[in-house]
């Protein structure tokens, strides 16, 4: 399971070095929390929400952090073009899935990466499957759109 | 009928009732724009699939491993305290099967043991457990916990398992599982957080012996499982 949750998480943040931070805040908060765990529920599905949930509540941190710093290093790397073009090196699915707004990355990644059903994946969102299934369809055809799959 | 966006993309995630799955097929068969377009959904679901596939398959880095691992304990007693350090000790002697089952340890760290196992092959109730459960499904309730799966040198499936009253080594053959190694049982946990004990420690170093390879992980086991594990 851990490499899968691992998966996940880098997947949610789109580098590995924040994907395995998310991935050990986790495991920690699962550690902390696992008399809440209830019986009979599958333990994936519970540590993926954990997951979601802890990545949903950085981001809103995390976001504001970037904007800050990205405009800084903007600023230093004026007249230094090459060396900023490696440093934002990613793939193109990479790059397409950061460009995804968070709620359909997460659906897009938990039912075409990690296989989850529509339902089991709207249990861990914790939204109705409608709106994880019109998610699913906004994100998809952006992704389309940005890889060049669209004819 | 009119195939909307949704139906295309939920028939490629086979998410559509028989009976609509049926209708869709029907039409897409019938339209080269609606084939197009599942195609390039498969398309997509195969890019995206494949470009994380290998993230899961990377060894989980040591220090998310670590959290998993026992914690040094607060001991008042020195013979505990001593017990312990060697039972730490042990754990590279099988570290590098258990790797690949590093989802295993997850749900190890989680839940603590409890329960049975009898001699020769497995009773009813044990050859039950093995037969069913999962490493990754295990409930914290369990009896008998399996700790890895792996595949001896004669290609039969062998699994690991640990209970409060015994742990053991168990491969399945043409009987049923066959008792290939006893140990004592764990005596319940000393800390939450423990991921084995010396007697685990011992189960899983003598699987390491046994194995033909690392341990399954647990898309093999499932298939396993799916196969009766023969």
């Amino acid at each position: 399971m851990l490499p899968r949750l691992r998966r996940f998480a880098v997947g949610l943040c789109g580098n590995p070095t924040d994907g395995d931070d998310l991935c050990q805040m986790s495991i920690e908060r699962a550690l902390a929390n696992r008399d809440k765990w209830q019986d009979g529920t599958r333990l994936d599905s519970w540590m993926y929400r954990i997951m979601r949930n802890l990545w949903i509540d950085e981001g809103r941190a995390t976001t504001r952090r970037r904007e800050t710093f990205v405009a800084e290093e903007a600023g230093l790397s004026v007249g230094s073009e090459g060396a900023q073009e490696s440093a934002v090196e990613l793939s193109m699915v990479d790059r397409a899935m950061q460009e995804l707004p968070p709620d359909q990355r997460e659906a897009v990644l938990l039912v075409m990466v990690e296989g989850y059903a529509y339902k089991e994946a709207a249990e861990i969102v914790g939204c109705p499957v409608g709106t994880l299934n019109s998610r699913l369809v906004r994100g998809r055809d952006a992704l389309l759109e940005l890889l060049g799959e669209k004819a | 009928m009119t195939i909307s966006q949704e139906d295309i993309a939920a028939y490629v995630d086979g998410e559509l009732s028989s009976e609509r799955e049926a209708k869709v097929a029907a039409a897409v068969a019938a339209d080269p724009e609606l084939q197009r377009q599942v195609d390039a959904h498969r398309a997509l679901k195969a890019r995206l699939s494949g470009h994380f596939a290998p993230i899961a398959e990377e060894p989980v880095p040591e220090a998310l491993a670590a959290l998993l691992t026992p914690k040094p304990a607060e001991v008042v007693d020195f013979t505990a305290a001593r017990e312990k350090r060697q039972a730490r000790h042990t754990l590279p002697r099988w570290s590098w099967i258990a790797g690949p089952a590093i989802a295993a340890t997850l749900a190890l760290a989680l839940f603590l043991p409890r329960g049975g196992a009898p001699e020769g092959y497995a009773d009813p109730q044990l050859a039950g457990v093995l037969d069913s459960q999962l490493v990754a499904e295990q409930q914290p309730g369990a009896d008998t916990r399996i700790l890895l799966s792996f595949r001896d040198g004669d290609g039969d499936f062998c699994r690991a398992f640990s209970g409060s009253e015994g742990s053991g080594i168990a491969c399945r053959d043409a009987t049923g599982w066959k008792l290939e190694a006893l140990g004592e049982g764990s005596d319940g946990a000393a800390t939450d957080y423990r991921m084995a004990g010396a007697s685990e420690g011992d189960i899983l170093e003598r699987a390491q012996q046994m194995a033909d390879g690392p341990a399954l992980d647990a898309t093999a086991e499932e298939e396993a499982r799916a196969s009766g594990w023969r």
